[in-house]
């Protein structure tokens, strides 16, 4: 993915990307990251918990507008454990059971 | 392990290093893991057999005519086939 | 809650922006892990790309995302999950789609919660909906979609990753690029 990304920004067209790998994100030196430290397959937190898949858009697309340098990773400071427990209730319709 | 590893593996001879490779693969990054599976693969292929159902052998015929890219192919997807349809599947999370 | 950590609901101004206190990653040293297993199959770069940048508010901007999280339309053919050195093409996935009009292929990560909810992997339904809200301009027609596994960095770059990054320059007409990996 990083190959992409690279690739992507090269073109002239800004990118961003978001890891649960910190490590392997630092290594392929992508434009722009945005790090959430949380289980792989769960980039954007968990099912129908519709503000925290906003919030890391919108972490992502603030990212892209304010990111100085080249190789910059943001951390995402909330915690798996905060993502479970905020959505343990939540239906399909994303609200509270 | 990278597709020139594993070429020299072939070309070493090193057949350890290859199935540590299959086993990986099919373990989802555990050799251990992956051991287990290829057993499993084959203990429900014989599972299978043991009632002697009756086998379309003109179609095994006519799929052992293909070129053995495919064959090999299929023998990966054959080996996710029989696993998949019991209790054991592991990947895509539900381990 | 420690003072660093946030709830969901607070705004990024409230972050404590010290990254010692944030989170760590779940599985520590991935890169060496995969490296170790898989030897040769982990790039690493050593130059930075220039950064592009930005040239219109975020409420005009066209956006476009790729995935390999393996997702794909439901009547579209699956990519090769089985294949041992991993599947070396991608999908076009409208950007229009909902949940149910689409499934993820893959048995490498844990996709038990996509399934529930595709943005978990795939947040298409939340792009979607930042349009209509005007936050963003709009979504490229495709977003795109792969197979994260692979044993073969040459191969991937010329056969997924350039085509897939031609494909964004030549038709998306993006204006900036969202990438998820899974």
């Amino acid at each position: 993915m990083g190959l992409i990304q690279r690739q992507v920004e090269a073109r002239g067209i800004p990118t961003v990307s978001i890891t649960v790998a910190r490590d392997v994100t630092e290594r392929t030196k992508v434009p722009r990251a945005v790090f959430a430290p949380w289980p792989m397959g769960h980039h954007f937190g968990a099912p129908f918990h519709r503000e925290i898949q906003l919030r890391v858009l919108r972490e992502a697309f603030d990212l892209v507008q304010s990111a100085e340098r080249s190789g910059e990773i943001r951390d995402l400071p909330i915690k798996w454990a905060t993502v479970r427990r905020e959505s343990k209730h939540l239906s399909a319709q994303g609200r509270q059971l | 392990m990278s597709t020139s590893y594993l070429r020299q593996a072939i070309a070493d001879g090193d057949d350890e290093k290859i199935i540590r490779f299959v086993r990986l693969h099919l373990g989802d990054g555990s050799e251990k893991v992956g051991r287990r599976e290829i057993d499993k693969s084959w203990v429900e292929a014989t599972k299978v057999l043991v009632d002697y159902e009756p086998i379309d052998r003109d179609a095994i015929e006519k799929t052992l005519a293909l070129d053995d890219a495919t064959l090999a192919s299929l023998f990966f997807q054959l080996h996710f086939h029989l696993i998949k349809r019991t209790d054991g599947w592991i990947h895509e999370g539900s381990r | 809650m420690t003072t660093s950590e946030q709830s969901v609901g607070e705004s990024r101004a409230e972050a404590a922006a010290d990254p010692r206190q944030t989170g760590r990653q779940l599985r520590p040293g991935l890169w060496h892990t995969i490296n170790e297993r898989y030897p040769g199959s982990m790039i690493t770069k050593d130059d930075a790309v220039p950064l592009a940048r930005l040239n219109k508010p975020l409420a005009e901007a066209r956006v476009v995302m790729v995935s390999s999280c393996g997702v794909h339309l439901r009547t579209q053919r699956p990519m090769d999950v089985t294949h041992p050195l991993g599947y070396f093409g991608f999908r076009r996935v409208p950007s229009s789609a909902r949940h149910d009009d689409l499934i993820i292929h893959q048995l490498k990560f844990p996709h038990d919660d996509a399934d529930l909810d595709i943005n978990v992997s795939f947040p298409v339904e939340r792009l979607q909906e930042m349009v209509e809200a005007g936050e963003l301009g709009s979504l490229s027609e495709s977003f795109y979609s792969f197979i994260g596994y692979n044993m073969d960095p040459e191969k991937f770059e010329a056969e997924v990753a350039t085509p897939i990054a031609d494909a964004i320059g030549r038709e998306a007409h993006a204006d900036l690029a969202l990438l998820v990996p899974a």
